[in-house]
C-alpha cells in the first residue's frame, strides 16, 4: 500500500487546524480508508482530546522517533471507526525534539499500511512546522475569512511551496454566509483572489463544532449538521470525487447561499 | 574552507553586514549563514543586514534564495539608507553614493548599463518573500500583502500589486511602478515614500502608473 501524506497547516494559530485534522481523518475512514492522524504539535498536544482518546496514550511521537517504541506500539485506535488510528505527540517535550528526517522516515514507515497519513501542524513556521511538513506529499491549508488569517495563509503557501510541496489545497473555515452577503466578512472570492490556490472546501461557521470538539466527537459523524456536510463533502474531493457547490465559476456564493439554506441573493461583484 | 571564511557577519557604523566570501558556492553561504546565526537567532532577529559581496556577482535566483534565507531567520536584507537622509541628498549625489547599499559591487560594474538590466519573475511573490535586483524588475504574477520587490530601476507587475515596491532604490526618482492592479501597501520611489489613505476603497480596476512629480508620488491610468 502507498499511502498519500497530508499536512494540515495555517500560520496562524486558532483557524481550526486540529479540528480540521480531526474530521478530515474520521470522515476518510468513515468512507472506508485506512487513515493514521499525526499530531505534530509537540507540547501543546491537541488532536487526541479533539478526537476523545487523552486517556488511552501510553506512547508518543517522540518515543517512536527516538525508538524506545515500535510506531505501531503508539498507534492508539480510534473508539468509533474502526480503520482510524492517531500517533499523538508529545505533552512533555519540546518542538526540536524531533528532526526533520527522522518525520520523513516515520511516515514511509506509515504508508506502508495506511491510505492516508494526516499530519497536524502546529500554528508558526519555525522548527515545528518544518517538521509537520517535511515528510508531507501535499499540503492543505486552513484559513478563516480573516485578513490577518490570509496573510499568514500566503506566507505559509510560500513556504510549503518552496519546499517543494506544489499546488496546496485551501479550506475556508468558519465563513458566515450572512455576514459575506452584507459585506461584512471577506468572501471566498476575496480570499482567493489574494491566495489563488485550488479551493478545497468551506466549512460555515457552525455552534455545533464547539460541542463537538469539547466533547471529542468529530462533527463529521453527524451529517445533518451543516459543517458536518461540507467536512464529508471535503472527504469526498479528496477521493477524487466531483462534489458540487464547491466549484469556482460564477453564482457560487448564490449556490454556497442554497446549500446551506440561505436565500440565494447575487452578491454584487466588486 | 571553514563557514566563516564563507559569511561573516560583521557590526558597523551603518548597522550589520554580511560579508561573502568571493569563490563561495551559494549553498555554502547559506549553511554557514545558518550556522552562524544559529544559536544566537533571537538576537540577530528583525536586524536589517546589508550584503558585502566582496566581488563575487549574485545572480538573481541566488540573491532570491539567500534573501528568502535571511528572512527564514527573522532578518531582513537591508533596502536603503534611512530615508530622511535619502530625502536631502540630491539626486546625482544619491546615485554615486552607492557605497553602503546593497548590490554595491554590481551597481559600479554595470555602471550605465544598469538600468538597462531587467529581470523576470515568473510566479507570484507571497507574504515574506521579496526580490531585490539591481536593474529593473517584472513580475508576471501579484505582489502579495506583505511581499516586497526593490529595484534599482522599473517594476512593472503583470497582477495585482498588494505589497511594498521600491523603484528606483538607489535613488533615481525617474523609476516608475506600473501593475495591472495597483493597490499597494506602500510604493517607494527613489526616497519618496507614499502609502494608500486608511479605509481606502477599492482603486480602479485598470493599469495605473505611479511616478514622481514634485516630490510626491503620483499614480496615475497608464497608457503607453
Amino acid at each position: 500500500m502507498a499511502g498519500r501524506a497530508i499536512v494540515i497547516t495555517s500560520g496562524k494559530g486558532g483557524v481550526g487546524k486540529t479540528t480540521t485534522t480531526a474530521n478530515l481523518g474520521t470522515g476518510l475512514a468513515l468512507l472506508g480508508r485506512k487513515v493514521v492522524l499525526i499530531d505534530a504539535d509537540i507540547g501543546l498536544r491537541n488532536l487526541d482530546v479533539v478526537m476523545g482518546l487523552e486517556n488511552r496514550i501510553v506512547y508518543d511521537l517522540v518515543q517512536v522517533v527516538e525508538g524506545q517504541c515500535k510506531p505501531h506500539a503508539a498507534l492508539i485506535r480510534d473508539k468509533r471507526v474502526e480503520n482510524l488510528h492517531l500517533l499523538p505527540a508529545a505533552q512533555t517535550r519540546e518542538k526540536d525534539a524531533i528532526r526533520p528526517e527522522q518525520m520523513v522516515e516515520l511516515v514511509e514507515t506509515l504508508k506502508e499500511d495506511f491510505d492516508y497519513i494526516l499530519i497536524d501542524s502546529p500554528a508558526g513556521i519555525e522548527h515545528g512546522f518544518r517538521n509537520a511538513i517535511s515528510g508531507a506529499d501535499s499540503a492543505i491549508i486552513v484559513t478563516t475569512p480573516e485578513v490577518s488569517a490570509v496573510r499568514d495563509a500566503d506566507r505559509i503557501i510560500g513556504l510549503v511551496e518552496s519546499h517543494g510541496l506544489h499546488d496546496p489545497y485551501l479550506i475556508v473555515n468558519r465563513i458566515r454566509p450572512e455576514m459575506v452577503q452584507r459585506g461584512d466578512m471577506l468572501s471566498i472570492d476575496d480570499v482567493l483572489d489574494i491566495l489563488r490556490i485550488k479551493l478545497l472546501g468551506i466549512v460555515p461557521d457552525d455552534q455545533e463544532i464547539v460541542v463537538s470538539t469539547n466533547r471529542g466527537e468529530p462533527v463529521v459523524f453527524d451529517r445533518r449538521t451543516r459543517s458536518g456536510q461540507a467536512y464529508h463533502n471535503i472527504c469526498r474531493r479528496i477521493e477524487g470525487e466531483d462534489v458540487p457547490f464547491m466549484t469556482m465559476d460564477t453564482g457560487f456564493m448564490q449556490r454556497l447561499g442554497r446549500l446551506l439554506g440561505i436565500g440565494g441573493r447575487r452578491r454584487n461583484a466588486n | 574552507m571553514t563557514h566563516r571564511d564563507v559569511v561573516k557577519i560583521k557590526g558597523g557604523r551603518g548597522g550589520l553586514s554580511l560579508i561573502i566570501g568571493e569563490d563561495a558556492h551559494i549553498e555554502a553561504v547559506i549553511d554557514g549563514l545558518r550556522r552562524h546565526i544559529g544559536s544566537s537567532r533571537s538576537f540577530f532577529r528583525g536586524a536589517a543586514l546589508r550584503l558585502e559581496t566582496s566581488g563575487r556577482s549574485l545572480s538573481p535566483a541566488e540573491l532570491e534564495r539567500l534573501t528568502e534565507v535571511i528572512s527564514e531567520l527573522g532578518m531582513v536584507i537591508a533596502a536603503d539608507q534611512p530615508e530622511t537622509e535619502e530625502r536631502q541628498r540630491p539626486r546625482r549625489a544619491a546615485r554615486r553614493d552607492g557605497a553602503a547599499r546593497p548590490l554595491r559591487e554590481e551597481q559600479s560594474a554595470m555602471d550605465e548599463h544598469a538600468e538597462e538590466r531587467s529581470v523576470l519573475i515568473k510566479r507570484t511573490l507571497r507574504s515574506g518573500q521579496s526580490i531585490s535586483f539591481d536593474g529593473n524588475v517584472i513580475i508576471r504574477g501579484d505582489v502579495n500583502p506583505g511581499a516586497m520587490v526593490v529595484s534599482t530601476g522599473d517594476i512593472i507587475v503583470l497582477g495585482a500589486l498588494r505589497g511594498v515596491a521600491h523603484a528606483g532604490a538607489t535613488g533615481d526618482e525617474d523609476a516608475v511602478v506600473i501593475a495591472f492592479r495597483l493597490e499597494p501597501t506602500q510604493l517607494r520611489i527613489a526616497g519618496v515614500i507614499s502609502r494608500a489613505p486608511d479605509g481606502q476603497g477599492p482603486r480602479p480596476a485598470v493599469p495605473e502608473i505611479a511616478r514622481v512629480r514634485d516630490d510626491v508620488i503620483v499614480i496615475e491610468e497608464y497608457r503607453p
